[in-house]
């Protein structure tokens, strides 16, 4: 039957059909707009002081990636588990997340690639200055702290020879004898100092830095790193002062086990960090500690977290108050306290207090810790002022000298934090290397080229790799971002002790994510700016001509026709459409 | 050819009645149309369906049925607001659903009055709520006895095939309504 | 095997006597039985087929576009409104050369509101290169279908099948069913001319421009213009499986007639019994059943309407400012035919009112009575 169709012609078939494939159509030459493959800053980068690339580290994270993780931090800080436990986190502050549920928990992340990164004892990875710069020269660092031994870490990756001198009998500064150990627990720290020393740096431990020795340096050092950090405490200049404990020693002597052991009540007078851990510690050791501070809670220098974490503990807080002076009384102390009261204040941050008339009151205590700051050691730990040959810059000060020296840490930083003492450490790396390859004045300017984004932090893989190679100076704001891709999800919470718990002993009271909290929470992050491998950008091209050939996505600009829709598409502004250049 | 006109409610099952009765035909040899006059009506409001029958020819016509030889109403207050003797030919079957013969049966003095309780029936094997009873088979039964076709064979082979839910209760409901069909022919 | 079956499912179960491969519908009253059925056959494994559940009658079509496109049988199903939004995709279907088969529910279009018989929506689709195909029973619904897919992939162009709301979709009677192996007999399997393919990858419904377009359009005429041929021949391939034939117009007592009666889909069958009263009276009196729409028989139409002496169409549809669709047709076929007779056309049978067999005499004899017709359409039944 079908053959009797044969009878008819052939049915007419026309139709609008390629004869070829359609790769003979050039598309390309329709383009007057080009999309390029361009990361960019993310906000939280510029809000850490070391400027890690914390974007790129949340993705690796997510895709398990803990190595990789693990060695992007190390770009830019030596301490991931240190950090992550006691960073007070600007990043969360600057999170584009922020804005649409809650800031990513960028420490507890930090703190997992960390721990991770200590568990499975990954080494810090080959960079192609260690022991190739030719002129090998030797710098010695005063201080064992997070400042110093972040200079030696990065000076020894850039090349050179280092020795650190420390004063006290183990390496680590305040991170060993200031915080106390349910912040940071000593195995941790030692751990993150050993992968410094297995990089070549020696550190002499009991050998403080004096006049003598830098007399002594001038033949054997190129230059010196100041990072003796503010040893000394200051003193409240009243009656009976002489009754107190110095609140330093005390946490110096509680972490080398050497503290007494207080009860009762004890005043602890400051309104800092120093302070609030004083007054931690004493609740663990069984004392009813009472903070007295002379402003208020919100005037209060130390992180708020703290503060919030002390009062839940037991600790009672004397707000307005300043000592007038110290009583003994049958083998108790009375403290006389002014009130005070506070004062507008035209100039903006903390307010003014003045004393409130003659309104007094006394508390008796068992014993008086005072925590009300500190300076550093010796005078002439910081740099002299007024001197031609000095050049300030935002983490510490260079003095060109016979023997060249960059003062650093809490010598220089505004802000005196762990973050910040190793953001110095890592500047002065810069300043010494620029200085020795092309003097000093290439300093200033080849410091801004590595700043990340429009801040003051500066990044060492932008330093030694150039070209702001990953992330452009542009800082991805929360409209660059497209929200349709992401939904929301609430923040993951580390495991924690209850106060009365962690008010018992020393141990640590946050912990580590758990896996599947660290895969969610690492997922939450958006990735400002960096490229994740989601592919949109090859799935929404019209044109096919988006590639991606072993994690490497490539443009064909043969056919690639200009429309944008990749660059609108990707959910992270990791791409820019630019004008085709003639 | 005859032409039969089915009045209802909507959820009583005119339409499954009109086309179980239109395939027991079928097996009994006859040509067959059957369609419902479809609206938007929903539960409870009258509802009309046609089963055209011929035993001969191929059946051509495809407008409604305007002049009907046989009427089925399957229930009694639709006489309230519906005329349902409408074009009847005199002398045509009026089946009624009802419990008893109807007041007034001499409205229907042109015409053959048949009634059945398929009410009761209905409930007496379970089919439906005794709000709502499913009387549809039993009426096809009645309509069997009336007309002395289609043969029950064939019903009970029809309602197998179209109801799905309880179908030996139907075609018991059915039989019974064959037989209690009360058939009054001069009741002028 | 004979039984009592539905419009609807007459369609339903010649689509899957044809082993249809993808199916994609929107449900629209009074098509949703044909659906259903089909659905269900996709369900229950009766059909090794895929029914592409879409959001709209204009991606039904789109998804039967793009699986014919891949080479495969398709059909789908709809009705007015669902119609008249597939619109755009009509053109699509026929320009792209595919094979599609619908099944088209006339219903009237709203508003107001009316779910009821009317052919305006499918004669409103006449430019859109689809074939269309209307049909009188349930019978004819069933092998239309079936013949709809072998002519469809016989020249490349898509067909619709029409068929009478609820006098035809909702109806009940008697339809032989073939067999499988019967309806394998008859309809190959799918050798499609087009398919798109990885192994040689193409782009299909591209720029078409002036150089190409005109020439494009000059194909789809000439594939057109073999339809009437090819379904003529595909009726000496069903007959001797089947036992019937149909025509794409069939003339009924036509060939003394003085009166000829013109009408497409269930009125013709009502007309059919009209005609053998009439004659049975000794009027003169013949029925022209339209079957084939698009392409119009134009050349069939001049030999049995042009030498009558009166013509009398019956448009259950119409066209607003003019008159209705099938007399405007009828009138363009015998103009150019030597001393034609006048075309009388009547409307009657819009939203589902019924055409009855009262009114066909009436239609009748009306026309016997005038010399000329005076108006291009009378209405028929208007309530004034």
């Amino acid at each position: 039957m079908i053959a009797k169709q044969k009878f008819f012609e052939e049915v007419p078939l026309s139709i609008s059909r390629s004869k070829i494939s359609t790769e003979v159509n050039k598309t390309g030459s329709w383009r007057f707009m080009r999309p390029v493959y361009d990361e960019k800053t993310a906000p939280c980068s510029v809000g850490c002081p070391a400027g890690e690339d914390i974007a790129r580290i949340e993705m690796l994270a997510s895709r398990k990636m803990f190595r990789e993780a693990y060695e992007t931090i190390l770009k830019e800080n030596p301490f991931p588990a240190v950090c992550g436990r006691v960073c007070f986190h600007p990043c969360e502050n600057f999170c584009n997340r922020a804005a649409f549920d809650q800031p990513v928990a960028i420490p507890h992340i930090e703190r997992f690639v960390g721990d991770t990164a200590i568990a499975a004892e990954y080494l810090v990875p080959r960079t192609p200055r260690v022991g190739s710069f030719a002129n090998r020269k030797r710098v010695a660092v005063a201080g064992a702290g997070p400042a110093g031994l972040a200079a030696a870490y990065f000076l020894t990756r850039l090349g050179y020879v280092c020795d650190v001198f420390e004063s006290e009998n183990e390496p680590g500064g305040v991170l060993r004898w200031g915080i106390p150990a349910y912040r940071l627990p000593e195995d941790v720290l030692k751990n993150e100092i050993n992968r410094i020393v297995s990089l070549g740096v020696t550190i002499y431990c009991k050998q403080p830095v004096n006049q003598d020795f830098l007399e002594q340096a001038k033949g054997r050092y190129d230059a010196v790193f100041m990072g003796c950090g503010y040893g000394r405490s200051l003193e409240m200049k009243i009656p009976g002062e002489a009754m107190a404990h110095d609140g330093l020693k005390f946490l110096h002597d509680t972490r080398k086990g050497q503290a007494a052991c207080f009860h009762g009540t004890s005043a602890v007078i400051g309104g800092g960090n120093t302070a609030i851990d004083v007054a931690r510690t004493l609740i663990r050791m069984g004392s009813k500690p009472i903070l007295v501070y002379r402003r208020r809670r919100q005037d209060m220098p130390a992180f708020e977290h703290e503060v919030e974490m002390a009062l839940k503990e037991g600790v009672r807080l004397k707000e307005l108050a300043a000592p007038m002076r110290m009583k003994a009384n049958m083998g108790d102390i009375v403290l006389m306290l002014q009130k005070m009261k506070p004062v507008e204040s035209d100039t903006g941050g903390r307010a003014q207090v003045v004393p409130d008339g003659e309104n007094t009151m006394s508390i008796k205590v068992e014993q008086v810790f005072t925590a009300i700051g500190a300076e550093p050691g010796r005078n002439w730990y910081v740099p002299p002022k007024k001197q031609d040959n000095i050049l300030n810059l935002s983490h510490c000060a260079f003095l060109e000298d016979d023997l060249p020296m960059v003062f650093g840490g809490d010598l220089t930083n505004p802000i005196k934090s762990v973050t910040d003492a190793i953001a110095s450490g890592k500047q002065a790396a810069m300043v010494l290397d620029t200085f020795f390859q092309r003097g000093r004045d290439a300093i200033e300017e080849r410091l801004a080229a590595c700043r990340v984004g429009n801040g003051d932090a500066l990044s060492m893989e932008i330093y030694t790799e150039g070209e702001r190679k990953n992330r452009n100076s542009h800082v991805v704001s929360f409209e660059e971002i497209n929200t349709d891709y992401f939904s929301r999800a609430d923040r993951e919470i580390p495991p924690l002790l209850s106060p009365d718990e962690s008010a018992a002993s020393f141990s640590e009271i946050e912990g580590t994510f758990a896996e599947d909290s660290l895969e969610k929470e690492s997922q939450r992050c958006f990735n400002c700016g960096i490229c994740n491998d989601c592919d949109n950008c090859r799935l929404f091209c019209g044109e096919v001509a988006v590639s991606s050939d072993g994690g490497e996505r490539r443009v064909n600009m043969d056919y690639c026709k200009g429309c944008g829709i990749c660059v609108v598409e990707c959910p992270r502004n990791a791409m820019t459409l630019e004008e085709e250049k003639i | 050819m005859q032409e039969i006109r089915f009045h209802g409610r909507g959820g009583q099952g005119t339409v499954v009645a009109s086309v179980v009765l239109a395939k027991a035909f079928f097996k009994a040899g006859y040509h067959v149309q059957t369609f419902p006059v479809f609206g938007v009506e929903r539960r409870g409001a009258p509802v009309e369906a046609y089963l055209r029958l011929d035993a001969d020819k191929k059946i051509l016509i495809r407008s409604n049925v305007y002049t009907p030889d046989h009427v089925v109403v399957q229930d009694i207050k639709l006489l309230q607001n519906v005329d349902v003797t409408k074009g009847l030919k005199p002398g045509g079957w009026i089946l009624l659903n009802a419990p008893g013969i109807p007041e007034h049966p001499e409205r229907f003095s042109e015409y053959r009055l048949a009634v059945v309780d398929a009410g009761k029936i209905a409930i007496g094997h379970k089919l439906g709520t005794r709000t709502q009873p499913i009387i549809n088979t039993a009426m096809i039964g009645a309509f069997a006895r009336i007309m002395e076709m289609p043969p029950m064979e064939a019903i009970a082979e029809a309602i197998e095939k179209e109801i799905p839910v309880k179908p030996r209760q139907n075609i018991l409901a059915a039989k019974q309504a064959y037989e209690e069909v009360q058939m009054i022919e001069n009741q002028g | 095997m004979r039984e009592v079956l539905e419009g609807s499912h007459a369609v339903s179960e010649a689509v899957r006597l044809a082993k249809v491969q993808v199916m994609s519908a929107y449900p629209i009253t009074p098509q949703t039985h044909i659906v259903e059925a089909l659905s269900e056959f996709c369900e229950d494994g009766t059909m090794d087929a895929r029914f592409i559940c879409v959001e709209s009658e204009h991606s039904a079509m789109a998804a039967v576009v793009g699986a014919s496109t891949c080479g495969v049988r398709t059909f789908t199903a709809t009705s007015s409104h669902g119609l008249a939004l597939m619109h755009e995709m009509l053109h699509w279907a026929s320009a792209a050369r595919l094979p599609i088969v619908m099944a088209e529910v006339n219903r009237a279009l709203g508003p107001g509101w009316n779910i009821w018989m009317d052919q305006t929506d499918s004669l409103a689709q006449r430019d859109t290169g689809w074939i269309q195909l209307y049909c009188e029973n349930g019978q004819d619904v069933l092998d239309t279908t079936l013949q709809a897919f072998r002519l469809a992939e016989m020249v490349n162009l898509p067909v619709m099948v029409v068929l009478d709301a609820f006098f035809l979709s909702h109806t009940y009677e008697d339809i032989d069913v073939p067999d499988q192996k019967a309806v394998d007999r008859f309809l190959p399997p799918l050798s499609p001319r087009i398919q798109l393919s990885t192994q040689n990858p193409c782009a299909i419904g591209q720029m078409s421009p002036p150089a190409f377009y005109t020439e494009n359009r000059h194909s789809i005429q000439a594939a057109m213009e073999q339809v009437q041929g090819r379904f003529e021949n595909i009726q000496e391939e069903f007959e001797p499986v089947f036992g019937r034939k149909y025509a794409p117009l069939e003339a009924i007592e036509c060939e003394d007639a003085d009166v000829i009666m013109v009408m497409a889909g269930t009125a013709a069958s009502t007309c059919r019994e009209v005609i053998s009263d009439l004659r049975s009276q000794g009027e003169k009196v013949g029925l022209l059943k339209l079957k084939m729409f698009r392409p119009f028989p134009t050349m069939l139409i001049r030999k049995i309407l042009g030498d009558t002496q009166k013509v009398a169409v019956v448009d259950r549809n119409f066209s607003f400012g003019v008159s209705g669709i099938f007399a405007q047709e009828i009138k363009a076929a015998l103009c150019n035919h030597d001393n034609h007779p006048p075309v009388f056309g009547y409307i009657a049978g819009l939203g589902g009112r019924d055409v009855t067999p009262d009114i066909l005499k009436q239609v009748y004899h009306m026309t016997k009575t005038a010399s000329f017709p005076k108006e291009d359409g009378v209405w028929i039944d208007l309530n004034n």
